[in-house]
């Protein structure tokens, strides 16, 4: 009798707890996603006003929508700053996704992946170009596998050390997080 | 022009043989059969590329190819107007005025948004697929290879009924180049699903050379990444290389007749520098 009535203190108490682990993994997760979510919003709303822009033979025209997308979002997030979508919160919470994609099964794949794929050394600022003359280093498919799922307006792209979320139709810097390859 | 046939053993060199028999110079450009060019890394607009360009004209008066696949680096520094004039409209000038088709492949050089450029055939999409008599073509971008893509190239792959099978992109699963080098996670994720869905040919660029690769698990791997680049003698001499060629710049012709597919792949000189014949299995 004593032992059941412990049992059940113990699992009262436990229920008034810290949230386990995995769900406060998933709550950050989920923070991430939000803040994602606020900057498709703001970009469907200026591509709304823009139009979206379709198949053409213009160079010129591919060009002006990317500069125009470009402008309109820099001009919208005027006050970007590092940090904004990774929170420091959600920087630990990357670093850790990111080591376990880097556990020794498939490190060495990811490791060769990254050092085969024409690796680009750039300082990148959040709401700046990604610069048009420098190529872009393959993202491992192992790491994507392990990272929260983006929408396809947005894409992790790796600097250096640094993980950046890159939109691509804009060829804008969204954000970066700092030194989290070695 | 130098073929190098880098450290094949005798008797591997014999198996080889036996499976891709060589013919003749030229295609056999059976009736109704599929032909198509393949080129790769060659959006530099240097003299090389027009070079290369012009070769590709003659032998299309030859071989009447309707199509070409472009293994990624399409464009390279840049895709202003300007840059797509000079390293894009103005080389492949004659073939596009002759209604040769151009299915683009996204290399590391490539602006993503090279899609929405017409030219390009991409329908606006990163990774896609298209159907020419009994082949269907993956075009794959292996920049950003996500789960999502996979998904979607095993979904087609098993799909198809196509009799052939072909994916392409630009960095290749197996090579023995010298910079860069096999990107091995890559592979991890996608062979398995090339075996599972039939693929029978694998396309790729980024290295600045030509291979043929020994075949692996009965899929034939190329490496075509000099079609305007070149690294001279980046070549490692391997017995997994069945062919190589890294002293200039080339393109391949490719047939489908039947059950065959013929490959030539012909330098700026206008000289075959490799060719041979893969049987479709079974599947």
């Amino acid at each position: 009798m004593k032992t059941a009535a412990a049992i059940l203190i113990a699992g009262v108490m436990a229920a008034h707890a810290d949230p386990p682990a995995v769900n406060r993994d998933a709550a950050i997760v989920n923070e991430f996603e939000t803040r994602i979510d606020t900057y498709l919003k703001l970009r469907q709303e200026i591509e709304a006003q823009m139009g979206h822009l379709k198949t053409t033979p213009s160079e010129e025209k591919i060009a002006h929508s990317e500069r125009d997308l470009r402008h309109k979002l820099r001009e919208a997030r005027a006050g970007a700053r590092e940090g904004d979508i990774f929170t420091p919160q959600i920087s630990m919470e990357f670093r850790r996704l990111i080591g376990l994609a880097m556990q020794p099964a498939d490190a060495t794949h990811i490791k060769q992946s990254l050092r085969r794929s024409e690796p680009v050394q750039l300082h990148l600022k959040v709401n700046e170009k990604y610069p048009e003359s420098m190529p872009l280093q393959t993202t491992p498919p192992t790491l994507l596998e392990n990272l929260p799922k983006l929408p396809p307006e947005i894409e992790y792209r790796i600097t250096g050390r640094d993980l950046v979320l890159l939109d691509a139709k804009a060829n804008l810097i969204v954000d970066v997080l700092r030194g989290v390859f070695s | 022009m130098t073929v190098r046939q880098a450290g094949v053993p005798l008797a591997a060199l014999a198996c080889l043989l036996a499976a891709v028999p060589s013919v003749a110079d030229d295609l056999p450009l059976k009736s109704g059969s599929t032909r198509f060019a393949v080129i790769g890394d060659m959006g530099t607009g240097d003299k090389p590329q027009y070079e290369i360009a012009a070769v590709m004209e003659e032998y299309r008066r030859k071989a009447s190819f309707d199509f070409v696949l472009t293994l990624g680096d399409n464009i390279y520094g840049g895709s202003s107007p300007a840059d797509m004039k000079k390293k894009f409209e103005d080389p492949y000038k004659p073939l596009l005025d002759a209604g040769v088709k151009f299915y683009a492949s996204l290399g590391n050089h490539d602006s993503p948004n090279e899609r929405f450029y017409k030219p390009f055939n991409m329908g606006e999409k990163r990774y896609y697929s298209f159907r020419k008599g009994n082949a269907e073509f993956f075009a794959l971008d292996s920049n950003y290879m996500t789960p999502e893509q996979l998904a979607w190239l095993d979904k087609a792959l098993h799909d198809s009924d196509a009799r052939w099978k072909i994916c392409y992109f630009h960095h290749p699963l197996y090579s023995d180049a010298r910079f860069h080098g096999p990107d091995t996670d890559l592979r991890a994720r996608l062979e398995p699903i090339f075996q599972a869905g039939g693929v029978r040919v694998v396309l790729s660029g980024h290295e600045h050379v030509y291979e043929r690769v020994q075949p692996h698990n009965g899929i034939y791997y190329f490496v075509l990444g000099n079609s305007g680049e070149l690294r001279d003698h980046d070549l490692k001499r391997s017995p997994d290389i069945a062919k190589g060629f890294d002293t200039d710049r080339d393109f391949m012709l490719m047939e489908i007749a039947g059950d065959e597919l013929y490959f030539q792949t012909i330098s700026r000189r206008g000289e075959t520098v490799d060719s041979g014949v893969i049987a479709r299995t079974q599947k």
